[in-house]
C-alpha cells in the first residue's frame, strides 16, 4: 500500500512538472474550445459542415476545405485560412458570417494556439480519472483556524483547497439539532422524532454523530428514500403512458430497488442486474425483475398505432436513458446527426442501439414479455417439471422449458402476420380472420417443432383452422378446433426442416361472415415435450399446459431474442426510423474506453463495460448524483451532461478522487459513499448565508457552507405524515392511492379511476403512491415530482403559489395538521407549551420567543373565532366527540407550522 | 437580443439562479408588497427586483407583437375539414366508389385496411361575407364572422395517432417531455396579472385530451410555466378553497403568521429563497379570491349569456369561451381550450361525420362566434390571437375498420391536409390561404406545417421562433424544433 502510494505520488509529480513547463501555452479545453463552441461550431461542427469545414475533431479541422484551402495549418497562423477569415475586412468573407466579429482577445488566443501547433485536448469527462493526491494541510492557508481543525475526512481537504483558491472561509459547524434533522432527512427521508433527537443531543461521546449515521444507513427507510431518486431516472410508473395510459403491474421493480439499496448492493451489480439480469447464468426471479428498469418505457395501446414505431421509440428511450443515467451524456443528440459539440458520431448512436435492439418486447398490449410469478403450489409443479426434464434431456433443455413457463418466450405476436385475406389486425393488436380467410407468417424455423401453441379467444363454437406450408394451397401441417374459450391451446404439427412461410386459414361456417372466427393474441412453436415414451409423460405434459393457462401476477421484464428472431440494426437516416441506412454491429463510442474483447457483444457485455474501471464516466456520474442529492447541486451542476456543453466541474479533483474512492476503496458500496460525504466537515457546516457568500457564491458551488434546500415532493408529504403520527411504516407491495380530490383523472377510454385506499394505506410513504403518467398525484406534481415519462436526472426546484395552496388547503395536509394538533395537546397542558412542543416535533429545536409570540397570537385569534362558532369548529375538526375550539385553534397553528419555510426546508 | 428580456437570467434555472443577482439589495425592500406593486411601473428599483425574484414578471418580446395574449381552441379528436371548411364537390361525385390505389400506396392509416370507398361531403356549403368564404351549414353562426378570420386549408402533420399528434400541435414534438406553446409564451412574456396564473387551461367534452396533461405541461421549462387547469366543477383550481370551517379572516391570520415567522427566519439565514416563499404565499392568498371571481360567470349580463349560449355551473365549451374572454381581459397570457369528442370514425352515431358532427358543431358554433364578437366589441380582438384547429384532418375515404363496413358514416385520421383558422392579433381578415386537390387529399398550394403554425403564433406575440430557446440536455431547444416558417400570407 505504502509503496503504491509512493509510485503514484511520483507519477503525479512528473505530471505536474510536465504541465508546469507548459504553463504559458494556450490550453485547448479551457481557452480554445469555449470559443469554438460559442462562435464557430454551430456552422462548422457535427450538424453543419459549411464549406466542408468542421471543428469537431482535429483531423477534420486540419483537412482541406471546399475552397481547397486549409483552415488550420499548425504552427502557421499566418497561412491559416481560419485566421484570415476571422480578421477579413470584406463582410462577405469575415467570419462568423453576418454575426459580431470575434474579440481581439479571442483572435489572439486562436492565433497563438495555431502557432503552438493547434493541439487538440480531450474533454476531461472522456479521460479516465487519474489518481489524485489529497491536498496537504500546508497547502491550505488563510483560514482563521488551522486546517486540521476544519477537516474530518479527505473530502474536506479538497474543499478547503478550493476555498483557499477562492479566498473564502468555511462556515462553522451546524448546531447539533439542525445537523441531526439534516442527516435524517438526507439518509432516510424523514425527520427524527423528538426522542431520537434528544438522545443524540445528550450524547457527548465523540462518535455520537457517526453512530446516528450508521443507524440510519441500516434503517429500512434508507431504501425508501433513495428509491425515489433512482425511480426518477428509471422513469418508473404504474401506468403505460400515451393515450390510454392504463395500469401496468411493475411495482415489484420498485420493491427490488428499495431492497437493493437496503442490502447495499454494490453499484456495479446494481447496474448489471438492471441492464442485463436476464443474461446472467440461470437468472433468479429477482434478477429478472431488476431488468424491468428498461421495461419502464412507455407502451402505446392507442387504437391503430404501429407496434414497431413504438417499439423503436422505447428502444431509443433505452439508449438515451442508459447514456444519461450512467454516462451523463446527451446521446439523444446523436440520434439524428453527429453530435454538435461532443466527440460522438452519428453511427455510434446506432452501434449502441444495437446492444439493446434484441429484446422480445414489441409494444404489444399485453406488455410481453413478462415474468410469471406462480403461487407456491404451482411453483412446485414448475420445479418438478424442471427436474424431470433435466433427467430426461439435460439441464439446458430444462432451462428452456423453465424459461417458457416463466415468460412464455419465445413467442410470435399478430403483427408478424401479413397477406391478410378477409381479415386484419383487430385494433391493430389481435389477429382476427373471418371464415374462409387467411393470413401469412413468414420464415418460421420449424426444425424439430412439433407443437403449435395458440393463445386465442372466441365466444363462438364451430371454429377451426389449418396451417399450410409455403403456399396458401400448400401442404397441410396441422389443423385444430377453435372452441368458445380464452386460453392457450396446443396442437400437434408435422415437423419440417428449416425456415418456412406458414399460411393460417380460419373457418367457421356457422357465424355471420363479417365476424372473425377468433382473436389470436400470440403463438409459439415448441419442440416435443420430453420423455414421450415414459409413463409420466402425460401427467407432466398436462401439468405444463396447466401452468401455461394459469392466471398469475406478471411483471414486464427483458428477455433476449432467440437466433430465429434476431433483429439486425441499421442507422436511421436523420433519425427517421422509417428510413434505414447501413447495417451496423454493436459497439461503444470511440471516445470512451474500448469494448473489451472478452465481453459478449450484448447487453451483459455493455453493462460490464459501463462499470469497468476504465470507463471514464460511470463512477464520476454516480458520485456526482449522490453529491447533488445531499448538497442540492452536483460537483458538476449539469447531472445529465458532462459534455462540453455541460457545466464545468466546481471541484474536479474532488469529483475524481471520490469516483476512484467509490470504485476502489468502497467497492461500489453506495452506503459507504453516502457515509463518507455526510461524515465530512463540509457536509456538517452551518447553512446560513453570510452577506459575502450570498454575493460571491449564492449557489454554494465552492461549499463554504452547508446545504439549505427545499424538501422534495415526497419529503414534504412524508414529513407531514411522520410528525403528525399518521405515517404507516408498512413496506412494499401494490401502489396505494391516498386522498386525491374528485375529478383529477378523466382519462380517455381506459375507464380506470382513482379508488382511495383504506386504512393505513392512505398514509404510506410517498414512494408507494400510485403514479399515473398523464395525471400525476397533484400534491406531488406541484412540488416538482417527475411525471416519469422520460428519465429525469434532476428535478428543477420551483417555488410557486400552487405549492402554498397544497400545504395550506389539501385535506391530506389539513388532516395531518389536526393529528399534529392532537399530539401536541397530548404532550402538554397549556396552549403555550403545546405550541412549543409542536415546533419541536417539526424541527427538533426550541421555539424562539419571537416566533412563539406570533404563533401564540394566531392561536388566540383562532380561539376567539372557534369558541363562538361551534358550527365552524365542527366542520374544521370533524371531531366525533363534539366541538373542541382548542383542537380547532391548535389545528390552525399546526397548519401554519407545517407551512413554515424552515419546516419545508432541509437546513 | 435575448439579454434584454431576462431570458438569460432564466436559463438553467433553479430559482436560486436568478435570485443571485438580486441577492444584495433585496433585504431592504419592504416585504409583503414588493410583488403586489411591481406592475405599476412607478418605482423602477422595485420593478427590477421583482423582475428577478418573480419568474412571471412581464417581459418584452423580441419585437413588439401585435397580440398580447392568445386563446387556442383545440377540438380534440380532430374535426373533419370536409364537413366544415374544405368544400369538395368533386368528392360528392366519387361517393361510394372504391378508392384508387394511388391514394393508398405507401400510406399508413390508423384504421383503414384494404381498399375503402370514397365518401362525399356530408354537409352543404355556401359562400359567406365579403370574402366569400365557403363554410358548411353546420356552422350557421360562425358563417356570419367569416370576414374576421384567416383560414389555413393546407395544414399537414406526420402523426396519425391522437396522443402524439396533439403533443405535436402543442409542443412541436410528438413525444412527451417538451414544453407546450403556452409555457413557451409565458416563459417569454411573463404575466400581466399578479393574482392569476399566466397560462390557464379549460376543458370540455367530459374528458381531458388523449395525450393527458402533458399537452399543457412545461416540459423542461420550470414548472411555474405549466398550464394551470381551471375547472368548472369542484374547486376552480385544485386546493384553492380554504378547508371547511376556516374563514378568510383566519386564513389571512395564518398566512400573516407564516410570513412573519419566515421573515424572522430570513433575517437569520439570509436565503433569498425564503423571500420568494413569502411572496408566493401572498400570491396564493390573492389567487384564492381572484380565481373564483374570474371563474364565476353568474354575474355576466343576460345578453352575454345569450350571445355565448352559456349555462353557469356546467362544464361546457360555451362557458369556457366566455371564461377565456374574461381571463384575457384580466391579463392572462395564454388560454387553452380543449373540447373533447371530435373523433368521427363512424363507430357510433355520435362519432359520425353526419349526425355526430352536427351535434358537436351545435355546441361550439355559437360560443366561438360569440368569443370573436365579444372580443371585438371590447376592443380586445386586435390584441388577442384566436387559433382554432384539431390535431389532424380526416380522410376523403369512408373508414372501413378491419376491412369491414362501418355502421355509421365516418372518416379515418388524415395527416396530409386539414384546416385551421386564426383571427385577431394582427392576422389578416377575410383571408384563406392554401388549397387542397379536388378531393381534399393533398394540399396543392399553401401547404403549411404545424411548426409553421407555431412560428406564426410566436411571431404574432413578438417572438422570433428561432430565438426563443432554452438550453437543455446539451443543446438549445425551441418550440419549432429545427424547422418552421412564419406564414406571412395571413399576417396583416
Amino acid at each position: 500500500m505504502r509503496n503504491k502510494r509512493k509510485i503514484l505520488a511520483v507519477g503525479l509529480g512528473l505530471y505536474l512538472t510536465f504541465t508546469g513547463c507548459q504553463e504559458n501555452r494556450i490550453d485547448f479545453n479551457t481557452q480554445v474550445k469555449p470559443i469554438l463552441n460559442k462562435r464557430c461550431i454551430s456552422c462548422h461542427g457535427g450538424v453543419k459542415r459549411n464549406a466542408q469545414f468542421s471543428l469537431l475533431f482535429r483531423h477534420e479541422a486540419l483537412d482541406t476545405t471546399e475552397s481547397g484551402k486549409v483552415a488550420i495549418i499548425p504552427g502557421h497562423p499566418e497561412d491559416s485560412e481560419m485566421i484570415r477569415r476571422l480578421t477579413a475586412k470584406d463582410p462577405e468573407e469575415r467570419m462568423p458570417y453576418k454575426e459580431e466579429p470575434l474579440s481581439e482577445e479571442e483572435i489572439k488566443i486562436l492565433n497563438q494556439w495555431i502557432k503552438e501547433g493547434a493541439a487538440w485536448g480531450d474533454h476531461w469527462a472522456y479521460i479516465t480519472p487519474k489518481t489524485v493526491d489529497i491536498p496537504k494541510p500546508e497547502a491550505l492557508s488563510g483560514f482563521s483556524a488551522p486546517p486540521e481543525s476544519l477537516t474530518k475526512n479527505e473530502i474536506d481537504f479538497f474543499v478547503l483547497k478550493k476555498l483557499t483558491e477562492e479566498n473564502l472561509e468555511p462556515s462553522k459547524p451546524a448546531d447539533r439539532s439542525t445537523l441531526i434533522r439534516r442527516v435524517y432527512l438526507d439518509i432516510i427521508g424523514l425527520p427524527p422524532t423528538v426522542d431520537e433527537a434528544e438522545i443524540f443531543l445528550k450524547d457527548e461521546r465523540p462518535d455520537s454523530y457517526e453512530k446516528v449515521v450508521d443507524k440510519l444507513l441500516s434503517s429500512k427507510h434508507f431504501g425508501e428514500k433513495w428509491a425515489s431518486w433512482w425511480l426518477d431516472m428509471a422513469r418508473y410508473s404504474d401506468t403505460k403512458g400515451y393515450e390510454k395510459d392504463v395500469g401496468r403491474t411493475i411495482w415489484r421493480y420498485r420493491d427490488w430497488v428499495i431492497n437493493a439499496f437496503n442490502n447495499d448492493m454494490p453499484f456495479d451489480q446494481f447496474t448489471i442486474q438492471q441492464l442485463a439480469g436476464d443474461l446472467l447464468p440461470n437468472p433468479t426471479d429477482d434478477q429478472l425483475i431488476a431488468t424491468a428498469f428498461h421495461r419502464n418505457t412507455m407502451n402505446n395501446d392507442e387504437g391503430g398505432t404501429d407496434d414497431e414505431e413504438f417499439r423503436v421509440a422505447a428502444l431509443i428511450d433505452r439508449v438515451n436513458t442508459t447514456y444519461e443515467v450512467w454516462q451523463s451524456t446527451t446521446m439523444g443528440c446523436v440520434q439524428c446527426h453527429t453530435h454538435a459539440y461532443d466527440p460522438f458520431v452519428h453511427d455510434e448512436y446506432y452501434k449502441s442501439m444495437a446492444f439493446f435492439n434484441n429484446t422480445r418486447d414489441e409494444d404489444t398490449p399485453g406488455d410481453h414479455p413478462t415474468l410469471r410469478l406462480y403461487k407456491e403450489e404451482d411453483q412446485q409443479k414448475l420445479e418438478s417439471i424442471k427436474s424431470w426434464v433435466e433427467q430426461k434431456q439435460g439441464s439446458e433443455r430444462a432451462f428452456e422449458i423453465q424459461q417458457f413457463l416463466k415468460t412464455l418466450e419465445p413467442k410470435y405476436h399478430p403483427h408478424a402476420f401479413d397477406q391478410f385475406n378477409k381479415g386484419a389486425l383487430l385494433d391493430n393488436k389481435w389477429l382476427g380472420i373471418q371464415s374462409g380467410g387467411s393470413a401469412r407468417i413468414k420464415q418460421i424455423n420449424l426444425t424439430d417443432k412439433t407443437n403449435l401453441l395458440i393463445n386465442y379467444s372466441t365466444g363462438q363454437t364451430g371454429g377451426s383452422f389449418e396451417i399450410r406450408l409455403d403456399r396458401l394451397d400448400g401442404e397441410i401441417l396441422g389443423t385444430g378446433k377453435l372452441d368458445r374459450q380464452n386460453k392457450t391451446v396446443v396442437y400437434p404439427i408435422r415437423a419440417v426442416d428449416g425456415k418456412h412461410d406458414l399460411y393460417f386459414i380460419f373457418n367457421n361456417p356457422t357465424i355471420p361472415p363479417e365476424k372473425a372466427v377468433c382473436s389470436v393474441e400470440w403463438l409459439a412453436f415448441l419442440e416435443d415435450f420430453p420423455g414421450k415414451n415414459s409413463a409420466e409423460y402425460i401427467s407432466y405434459r398436462n401439468s405444463f399446459l396447466h401452468l401455461i393457462n394459469t392466471n398469475v401476477e406478471s411483471v414486464p421484464v427483458m428477455i433476449e431474442n432467440t437466433t430465429d428472431q434476431y433483429r439486425t440494426t441499421h442507422v436511421f437516416e436523420r433519425g427517421n426510423w422509417m428510413v434505414k441506412g447501413k447495417q451496423i454491429e454493436p459497439d461503444v463510442p470511440k471516445s470512451l474506453n474500448p469494448f473489451p474483447k472478452e465481453f459478449p457483444r450484448n447487453r451483459l457485455g455493455f453493462s460490464k463495460w459501463l462499470v469497468s474501471p476504465e470507463n471514464p464516466l460511470t463512477a464520476r456520474t454516480v458520485v456526482n448524483r449522490f453529491w447533488e442529492q445531499l448538497f442540492g447541486m452536483g460537483l458538476v451542476e449539469t447531472l445529465e451532461d458532462f459534455g462540453t456543453q455541460g457545466a464545468v466541474p466546481a471541484n474536479q479533483e474532488l469529483l475524481d478522487w471520490l469516483a476512484l474512492q467509490f470504485m476502489n476503496e468502497y467497492q461500489w458500496s453506495m452506503k459507504k459513499l453516502v457515509k463518507a460525504i455526510v461524515m465530512s466537515a463540509t457536509y456538517q457546516q452551518d447553512s446560513r448565508l453570510s452577506e459575502e457568500l450570498r454575493q460571491r457564491d449564492p449557489d454554494n458551488r465552492f461549499l463554504a457552507r452547508g446545504p439549505r434546500i427545499r424538501l422534495s415532493a415526497e419529503q414534504v408529504r412524508d414529513q407531514a405524515l411522520a410528525v403528525s403520527g399518521l405515517l404507516s411504516t408498512k413496506m412494499f407491495g401494490k401502489s396505494v392511492m391516498p386522498y386525491q380530490p374528485e375529478g383529477v383523472w378523466n382519462s380517455v377510454y381506459s375507464g380506470e379511476y382513482w379508488k382511495q385506499s383504506e386504512g393505513e394505506d392512505r398514509y404510506r410513504r410517498s414512494v408507494y403512491t400510485y403514479i399515473k403518467r398523464t395525471s400525476l398525484y397533484p400534491a406531488m406534481m406541484m412540488f416538482d415530482a417527475s411525471t416519469r415519462e422520460v428519465c429525469v436526472s434532476r428535478r428543477i426546484r420551483t417555488n410557486t403559489p400552487l405549492q402554498a395552496l397544497v400545504t395550506l388547503n389539501d385535506s391530506s395536509f389539513v388532516v395531518a395538521a389536526r393529528h399534529l394538533a392532537l399530539a401536541m395537546m397530548k404532550d402538554h397542558e397549556t396552549p403555550a407549551e403545546q405550541i412549543k412542543s409542536g415546533y419541536k416535533r417539526l424541527v427538533v429545536r426550541d421555539l424562539p420567543q419571537k416566533k412563539f409570540e406570533i404563533l401564540y397570537a394566531l392561536y388566540k385569534k383562532a380561539m376567539d373565532e372557534y369558541s363562538t362558532n361551534a358550527d365552524a369548529t365542527m366542520k374544521f375538526t370533524a371531531d366525533k366527540n363534539g366541538p373542541s375550539p382548542q383542537l380547532a385553534a391548535m389545528t390552525v397553528v399546526a397548519n401554519a407550522m407545517l407551512n413554515l419555510d424552515e419546516v419545508l426546508t432541509k437546513e | 437580443m435575448a439579454k434584454d428580456f431576462h431570458l438569460e437570467a432564466l436559463k438553467n434555472i433553479s430559482r436560486r439562479h436568478f435570485l443571485r443577482e438580486s441577492a444584495a439589495g433585496i433585504g431592504a425592500v419592504a416585504l409583503g408588497t414588493f410583488l403586489a406593486n411591481c406592475g405599476s411601473g412607478d418605482n423602477n428599483a422595485k420593478k427590477s427586483i421583482a423582475a428577478m425574484v418573480d419568474p412571471m414578471f412581464p417581459k418584452s418580446p423580441h419585437f413588439p407583437g401585435k397580440a398580447k395574449q392568445v386563446i387556442y381552441l383545440h377540438m380534440a379528436g380532430a374535426p373533419s375539414q370536409l364537413e366544415l371548411f374544405d368544400f369538395k364537390p368533386e368528392l360528392q361525385k366519387l361517393d361510394n366508389q372504391l378508392c384508387p390505389p394511388s391514394l393508398l400506396e405507401g400510406k399508413k392509416f390508423a384504421f383503414i385496411r384494404g381498399v375503402p370507398r370514397m365518401l362525399g361531403p356530408q354537409a352543404n356549403f355556401k359562400q359567406h361575407g365579403q370574402s366569400g368564404a365557403l363554410i358548411s351549414e353546420n356552422l350557421p353562426h360562425f358563417s356570419t364572422v367569416a370576414d374576421e378570420v384567416s383560414f389555413l386549408k393546407g395544414v399537414y402533420t406526420d402523426q396519425f395517432n391522437h396522443a402524439p399528434a396533439q403533443l405535436f400541435v402543442h409542443s412541436g414534438s410528438p413525444r412527451l417531455g417538451r414544453p407546450s406553446i403556452g409555457s413557451w409564451i409565458t416563459y417569454g412574456l411573463g404575466s400581466e396579472n399578479n393574482n392569476l396564473p399566466g397560462f390557464v387551461v379549460l376543458t370540455s367534452g367530459g374528458k381531458t385530451p388523449d395525450a393527458g396533461k402533458s399537452v399543457w405541461g412545461s416540459g423542461f421549462l420550470p414548472s411555474i410555466y405549466q398550464g394551470v387547469q381551471c375547472r368548472s366543477e369542484g374547486e376552480p383550481v385544485l386546493f384553492l378553497n380554504d378547508p371547511e370551517g376556516l374563514d378568510r379572516e383566519l386564513k389571512k391570520g395564518t398566512i400573516d403568521a407564516i410570513n412573519e415567522i419566515n421573515k424572522l427566519h430570513y433575517d437569520e439565514f439570509n436565503d433569498p429563497e425564503t423571500l420568494t416563499r413569502i411572496a408566493q404565499y401572498e400570491m396564493a392568498f390573492r389567487m384564492q379570491v381572484s380565481v373564483p371571481e374570474v371563474m364565476n360567470i353568474n354575474n355576466e349580463p343576460a345578453y352575454i349569456h345569450q350571445l355565448y349560449g352559456t349555462t353557469p355551473g356546467k362544464a361546457s365549451f360555451a362557458n369556457n369561451c366566455l371564461l377565456a374572454r374574461k381571463l384575457v381581459e384580466q391579463g392572462v397570457r395564454f388560454v387553452q381550450l380543449f373540447d373533447w369528442g371530435w373523433d368521427s370514425h363512424g363507430t357510433s352515431a355520435n362519432e359520425s361525420v353526419d349526425y355526430g358532427i352536427k351535434n358537436k358543431c351545435r355546441l361550439i358554433d355559437r360560443p366561438m362566434t360569440a368569443l370573436l364578437l365579444d372580443l371585438k366589441q371590447r376592443g380586445l380582438l386586435e390584441e388577442t390571437l384566436v387559433v382554432w384547429g384539431g390535431e389532424f384532418g380526416r380522410t376523403p375515404m369512408q373508414e372501413n375498420r378491419e376491412g369491414k363496413t362501418m355502421p355509421f358514416k365516418g372518416r379515418d385520421h388524415h395527416v396530409e391536409a386539414f384546416t385551421m383558422w386564426m383571427a385577431g392579433g394582427g392576422i389578416k381578415k377575410g383571408m384563406s390561404w392554401g388549397e387542397t386537390d379536388e378531393i381534399g387529399y393533398y394540399p396543392i398550394n399553401g401547404k403549411v406545417s404545424l411548426h409553421d403554425v407555431q412560428a406564426t403564433i410566436l411571431n404574432q406575440v413578438g417572438f422570433d421562433h428561432e430565438k426563443l430557446t432554452y438550453h437543455f440536455q446539451g443543446r438549445p431547444f425551441r418550440l419549432t424544433d429545427v424547422s418552421g416558417k412564419v406564414i406571412q400570407e395571413i399576417v396583416a
